[in-house]
């Protein structure tokens, strides 16, 4: 066990933790240079390496020969590094005793990494800080230094400067992992407790536990019981990660492996769960274990009707790999039957999209994200509303409350005020802000989610010309007042298109939505009236005249061909719309709210 | 003879077998300008697909004629050689409209031409006429309306501007030389038009064709109505059944092809039963109507059951009328042709 290291890599997106991670599987010997493809390792499903962010976990272990000749066994856990994932993130550090700290020199500190390094050092974990892309022309490697020994307490010495790019530091950052990290404890004997921080679905196999083993031993063949939902299964395989599962029979504490029970899918297996011996199990689980709760909810209809039931079969697959990913099915007098869904955030509700467009080739009709509402009504009831169409009449309502979230923002100094006003606009609270060093500061504050779900993160962005990130954590319900905002074409609502704002802002959100439709609703054959009420009070209103002309002249002989292929494509343009009443409405529609922000 | 003629006549014996199967009814000398054809050149042609086809006595014979390359010979010559209808590429009655428009005629020409008509004997003539020209006003519009209806013609076409793509008037709009006119206006002079013409005399059976009772263009009705027809010559259309073919652009491989003993396709189509169902609904539309129990007999489907509300909002906001089984526009109606074909057939399952 003393020659074992757990670790893990702490980074921003695009600050290097996936090319740290290949130049250490290469100074390892655990692949080849020629192996090593054009992309990073750790990154192997498409997506993710077109976000060039790590969404799924995943671990592999190393065997290093250090400077002083002995030969260490190093496991390195991945992490995903966005906001949406950060109970993952927290599960596998919980595996690990020590933790790269990898800041881009040139960026410098940013909101995810500390917030994830926070995490890291809540966990006791040894931080290992590492500068990389010295190499860079625009590296501040001594304004750098000295963020990462404020936020972290630790010596300019023990900073390592590393460009993987370039393979610097690499040698370095092996050596700190094996001396500064602390080898597992845990006791091989002691009954059985393994933390599981990820699990992934094998076709062939369901599902494939990622674990490490805290205490006991877990052997092939043995009963294995899962804390969270009860169930025993056999042990069926048990193995290390290298670049393939390798069969070892057996794990002992310490060790970072996998386990496959024989469970049918990810559900009984769930990440932060804690898995003992059946017969000799141990008294209690590992700490920190929570049900992954979903925040953003949204509908995802088929854009053929005729669809329903693949999207349904896609949706059950995606399913069996994700175990944060819920779905039901649900109907809209808009767009027909569909499904709700609920997301950990807004990055895993794109990926689900782009996973189900691209792997299962679904069209989609996705409607406006929305969080969820705890609506209590004069009769004590309270309900949960995740659609907004499902809201109660404004007369049964008592009072409604909203999630809120901490926000912690870092920004250079000078965007201090443009994001100051963004978050206000946003119904923000103010907190506090602390700076990190002269010319970067850590704002906090307190934002309904609702807020930041659509376009606060690319606001942000441009407000601070890309430099502010952003990280926040669920906080509370807040009571607030919230009504439903029903847009209705020439008199008839439609429920795909309700929304739930702030009463001071419905106003003006119902004029700018009235005001978008009317842009992205083609003209039709007769004048279509768009209104946006509150309850059966109207707020405002949009028109959209009727077509005027719409007929080529000629279509003799030698035109029917060519004019018949013009209709069909028409045709089809027309058949992806939905009708509600007697108005067509294109798909982009049901997506007004998110482009309002472009006005 | 030349070699084009020569090329036609083969291009006629290749086609020799349809004659069997089809009774013609109408010939149409169209597309180009085939008034340059001598009338004995003319004869010769009509001669031949009379010995190859079986065409009927009375059959419609219309020659497309640009009015700069007629007179009282030509034209006397024509009807001697059994043409009975002819329609003139007038245009406008503005002679800067046909200097746009390129043509080699004056506006006197055209009312000389339509006179000599006349007077040799033609008793069935068509005009076109072009709306919606860039600059154009409404009340220009109407003048040439009026000036048409003063020659008595038999027959108007109307047609609407269309800036087809590729052309000079298109590279001119791109390049804003010219600027087309907003479709409000172009909507009103269409208006105006059907509104007009009817007050003349004309019925509205097409988008852009008007005629007197008993005038209607019957070779035009048939491309409206999924009729057979065979083209001859560079360019030329045909259709057969459940299949259209049509012949390569350039008069050399033209030519060349027919000289090697191949027909001179560019490219041909089997419609599907769905794209037969299309053209006509789309062409129904467009002409007498669409014969919802011929759709029914002949393609299987029942509009009438299968997109009974998008029917009822239509007849709901007066665009077609339901008569006899037959869906037909409306004025109203017709300003929306193309809208109304996509709304009805994008709700039709299959097709």
């Amino acid at each position: 066990m003393d020659h074992i290291r757990n670790f893990c890599i702490i980074a921003h997106i695009d600050h290097g933790k996936s090319t740290i991670a290949d130049r250490l599987l290469e100074r390892t010997g655990t692949i080849t240079e020629r192996e090593m493809k054009t992309n990073q390792v750790l990154d192997d499903m498409e997506l993710e390496q077109e976000r060039g962010i790590t969404i799924k976990l995943h671990a592999i272990q190393m065997k290093y020969e250090a400077k002083d000749r002995k030969t260490y066994t190093l496991n390195l856990i991945d992490t995903p590094g966005h906001v949406d994932f950060s109970y993952e993130v927290s599960r596998s550090l919980a595996a690990c005793e020590g933790a790269i700290l990898v800041v881009d020199a040139s960026q410098g500190v940013e909101a995810q990494t500390i917030s994830n390094l926070y995490l890291a050092i809540d966990a006791g974990l040894e931080i290992v800080p590492v500068i990389n892309k010295i190499d860079l022309p625009s590296a501040m490697v001594d304004q750098v230094k000295h963020q990462i020994m404020d936020l972290i307490g630790c010596k300019e010495e023990e900073i390592i400067l590393a460009s993987a790019k370039m393979k610097m530091g690499v040698d370095e950052i092996l050596e700190a992992v094996v001396h500064r990290i602390p080898p597992p404890k845990g006791d091989p004997s002691a009954p059985l407790k393994a933390l599981i921080f990820d699990s992934i679905f094998d076709g062939y196999r369901g599902s494939v536990v990622y674990i490490r083993v805290v205490d006991g031993t877990v052997r092939e063949r043995e009963k294995v019981k899962f804390f969270a939902t009860n169930n025993i299964f056999d042990a069926e395989e048990v193995g290390i990660l290298e670049m393939q599962r390798v069969r070892t029979k057996e794990l002992s504490a310490g060790d970072v492996g996998y386990l496959i029970p024989g469970a049918k899918d990810v559900h009984d297996t769930k990440v932060g769960d804690t898995i003992t011996n059946a017969v000799n199990p141990a008294d209690g689980p590992l700490p920190g274990y929570k049900e992954a709760k979903p925040m953003v909810f949204a509908g995802l209809y088929p854009v053929n009707a005729d669809n329903f039931s693949e999207l349904r079969d896609s949706l059950e697959k995606l399913r069996m790999n994700d175990a944060s990913l819920i779905f039901e099915p649900e109907s809209s007098v808009a767009l027909g039957f569909g499904f709700r869904a609920g997301f950990l955030g807004l990055l895993h509700m794109e990926i689900i999209q782009e996973r189900l467009e691209r792997e299962y080739k679904q069209e989609l009709i996705t409607t406006v994200p929305n969080v969820e509402y705890r609506v209590v009504k004069t009769n004590t009831e309270v309900v949960l509303v995740d659609n907004p169409a499902f809201m109660p009449p404004l007369g049964e309502i008592e009072h409604v409350e909203e999630p809120f979230i901490k926000a912690q923002i870092i920004t250079p100094s000078e965007y201090i005020g443009n994001i100051m006003k963004l978050c206000t606009e946003r119904r923000g609270v103010y907190k506090n802000t602390t700076y990190l060093d002269p010319t970067r500061a850590d704002l906090r504050y307190e934002l309904p989610l609702s807020e930041i779900i659509f376009d606060f993160y690319d606001k942000l962005k441009s407000t601070s010309r890309g430099y502010a990130s952003l990280d926040y954590e669920f906080m509370e319900n807040r009571e607030s007042d919230l009504v439903k905002l029903d847009i209705l074409l020439n008199g008839e609502s439609v429920d795909a298109l309700s929304t739930i704002v702030h009463r001071d802002k419905s106003y003006e959100w119902g004029k700018k939505l009235c005001a978008k439709l009317r842009k992205l609703i083609p003209r039709q054959m007769f004048e279509v009236v768009i209104q946006a009420a509150i309850g059966s009070k109207v707020i405002a209103r949009d028109q959209i005249s009727a077509m005027r002309k719409n007929v080529i002249a000629k279509c003799y002989g030698g035109d029917i061909s060519r004019k018949r292929k013009l209709l069909e494509k028409q045709k089809e343009g027309k058949r992806r719309m939905k009708q509600v009443g007697r108005v067509e409405i294109p798909q982009e529609a049901f997506l007004a709210v998110l482009a309002m922000g472009d006005e | 003879m030349n070699a084009f003629l020569e090329s036609l006549h083969n291009e006629i014996e290749m086609y020799a077998s349809y004659g069997a199967e089809e009774q013609f009814e109408t010939i149409f000398f169209g597309g180009g300008t085939p008034s340059l054809l001598e009338p004995a050149t003319l004869e010769e042609i009509l001669v031949h697909l009379r010995e190859t086809f079986s065409i009927e006595p009375d059959a419609e014979i219309t020659v497309e004629t640009n009015p700069g390359t007629v007179d009282y010979k030509k034209l006397a010559g024509y009807r001697r050689a059994g043409v009975n209808r002819l329609s003139f590429g007038v245009q406008s009655f503005y002679d800067d409209d046909l200097k746009f428009l390129t043509r080699i005629h004056s506006a006197n020409e055209a009312r000389q031409a339509i006179h000599t008509a006349k007077d040799v004997g033609f008793t069935n003539i068509n005009l076109d006429l072009i709306s919606a020209l860039p600059n154009q006003t409404v009340e220009r519009w109407r003048r040439n309306l009026d000036e048409a209806i003063v020659l008595e013609p038999q027959h108007i076409s109307a047609y609407n501007l269309i800036v087809e793509k590729g052309t000079p008037l298109a590279r001119m709009v791109s390049a804003r030389q010219v600027s087309p006119l907003p479709v409000e206006t172009e909507a009103e002079m269409y208006e105006w038009t059907m509104q007009y013409l009817h007050d003349e005399g004309y019925e509205h059976y097409e988008v852009s064709n008007y005629a007197k009772p008993g005038f209607r263009s019957r070779h035009n009705s048939n491309y409206w109505n999924h009729s057979n027809y065979l083209g001859f010559g560079p360019s030329a259309h045909s259709f057969w059944l459940n299949r259209r073919w049509w012949n390569t652009r350039s008069v050399e491989s033209y030519c060349h092809k027919i000289a090697a003993g191949q027909l001179p396709l560019a490219g041909e189509e089997r419609l599907t039963g769905d794209q037969l169902v299309d053209e006509a609904v789309m062409l129904g539309l467009r002409s007498n109507g669409v014969d919802l129990a011929l759709l029914k007999s002949k393609h299987q489907i029942d509009l009438l059951s299968s997109v009974r509300p998008t029917i009822e909002n239509l007849l709901h906001e007066n665009l077609v009328v339901l008569d006899k089984q037959v869906l037909r526009l409306t004025s109203k109606g017709f300003l929306l042709c193309d809208a109304i074909s996509e709304s009805l057939l994008s709700r039709v399952a299959g097709a």
